[in-house]
């Protein structure tokens, strides 16, 4: 049977295509966090372009929702519905003020609370894939502030972790992806493990048996890890599995709605260490020269 | 190489769209996996292109390795894998029809997701991933086939009309065939 050159070369062709994804993937595997620079241009075009489609679409719905409404109140007596339309598009106006309003209360709250270096990031991208849980933020305060492994926290506690930065943008990997690990504690007795991310509304972590854990009870981060600072809320434990051996598996549903969140925090440094002489009170050196007249 | 080119193009567009969506709808767990069916269709349109069809579906895996946050290159692969799969069924299967596409479509998201997983738990421990939340994972598909499967026809259809609009010969040959006139 005779080769021709035609199929040789799209034989030769089908292997180094195949080869590319391989040497990515290899490549992947020995720095997964980094990126390079044509992922880094490719990322620049894609995560713009999601932004702008997310936005055109909430415009689009929101005009769509306006034109129906409309359309509705001309069978009905014009002046009337047109003056309830004005009221409850102010209502909706108000208590999208008030979410705003609340969501930024808290955020500044929670800004006040924590003692660690952070910068607020908005969140621009949603969790698309089925097998990883990533969302995607953008900080807008110039480039390259955010570093793989920095800890992103919102008022309800723990998020994740930043798994690829290029520009603003941020890739933050979810508490729930399987990639994620992360040192946490039962806040009520202090049993320290490993939480795991496990499906997109949960995760797990095994404990000593020594310690009781009860439904309900929350979990916290340890800051053992030196990656997320200590007595974050992570979850709450919603069931128990005693394992061969002397561990027992947590199942802890995330604190946060990670489909809700809008802001979220980037601690950029850990909390300074408190100055052990704060307490003190310093004689104040005495005084030399003029004396006070009394 | 025009052809491929298009089908990059909207493949990309269709997963900022998608992304897009998700986020003004609220939707995680039902998305549709558009570059599988544009995949099928590079696949099943022109049975002859394997060489630009490969390239086409290399590029789509590794802008979906980027936007799904996926370390890079597991995509990328399951993509290649798949299409050259694909390629082989279209010398045996003719597609034609809403169903048939849907079907297609159906195959090939089938197939992604199956490489995709086999990859991850092959590569479980060089990538730092927990095989066993891999498992929870497997019944989620289900949503993520039915979702391609829904949205295969109309994504189907908007590339024969792109096609079709830039006489990019929006026929297959597998409806050429078919088609007794």
């Amino acid at each position: 049977m005779a080769v021709s050159f035609h199929s040789v070369r799209n034989g030769a062709l089908v292997v180094i295509l195949l080869g590319i994804p391989i040497m990515m993937l290899r490549a992947s595997a020995k720095e997964p966090h980094e990126m390079g620079a044509f992922d880094r241009a490719i990322r620049r075009i894609g995560a713009p372009l999601e932004a702008a489609v997310s936005y055109s679409f909430g415009m689009l719905g929101g005009f769509f929702e306006r034109w129906v409404l409309q359309a509705r109140l001309q069978d009905s007596n014009e002046d009337l519905a047109g003056e309830n339309r004005e009221l409850k598009q102010q209502m909706r106006d108000l208590v999208q003020l008030e979410e705003e309003n609340a969501q930024l209360r808290r955020a500044l709250q929670m800004r006040d609370r924590v003692p660690e270096d952070m910068i607020p990031a908005e969140r621009v991208g949603v969790d698309q894939s089925p097998f990883f849980r990533v969302i995607n933020i953008r900080i807008d305060r110039g480039n390259s502030i955010a570093e793989p492994g920095m800890a992103v926290l919102a008022p309800d506690g723990v998020v994740g972790r930043i798994d690829k930065s290029f520009d603003d943008y941020s890739d933050v990997m979810l508490i729930t992806d399987a990639r994620s690990k992360i040192a946490v504690e039962v806040a009520r007795n202090h049993a320290q493990g490993i939480l795991e991310g496990n499906s997109e509304d949960s995760c797990i972590v095994d404990v000593s048996k020594d310690y009781e854990v009860q439904p309900g009870d929350i979990v916290q981060t340890s800051g053992v890890d030196e990656l997320f600072p200590k007595g974050h809320p992570v979850g709450q434990v919603v069931a128990i599995e005693q394992l061969v051996g002397d561990q027992q598996r947590l199942r802890i549903v995330p604190s946060v709605r990670f489909d809700r969140i809008d802001v979220v925090w980037v601690v950029l440094a850990a909390a300074p260490e408190p100055d052990p002489r704060a307490e003190q009170v310093e004689p104040l050196p005495q005084s030399r020269g003029l004396v006070p007249i009394r | 190489m025009l052809r491929a080119f298009t089908h990059l193009i909207i493949g990309w567009l269709l997963v900022a769209l998608v992304g897009g969506m998700a986020d003004v709808l609220g939707l995680s767990l039902m998305l549709p996996a558009t570059s599988a069916v544009v995949l099928a269709h590079a696949a099943f349109s022109r049975e002859r292109e394997l060489v630009w069809g490969l390239a086409v579906a290399v590029a789509l895996g590794y802008i979906e390795d980027l936007h799904q946050g996926a370390p890079v290159g597991v995509l990328s692969l399951s993509f290649a894998i798949s299409f050259l799969v694909l390629h082989w069924a279209a010398g045996r299967i003719a597609v034609r029809g809403w169903s048939m596409r849907a079907l297609v479509s159906l195959m090939a998201v089938a197939l992604i997701d199956t490489i995709t997983v086999t990859l991850l738990f092959v590569l479980a421990d060089p990538l730092s991933i927990r095989s066993e939340a891999l498992w929870p994972m497997l019944l989620g598909l289900r949503w993520h086939a039915l979702a391609t499967v829904l949205v295969a026809p109309p994504v189907w259809s908007l590339l024969q009309r792109t096609f079709t609009v830039f006489r990019l010969d929006a026929q297959t040959p597998s409806e050429l065939h078919l088609d007794v006139r």
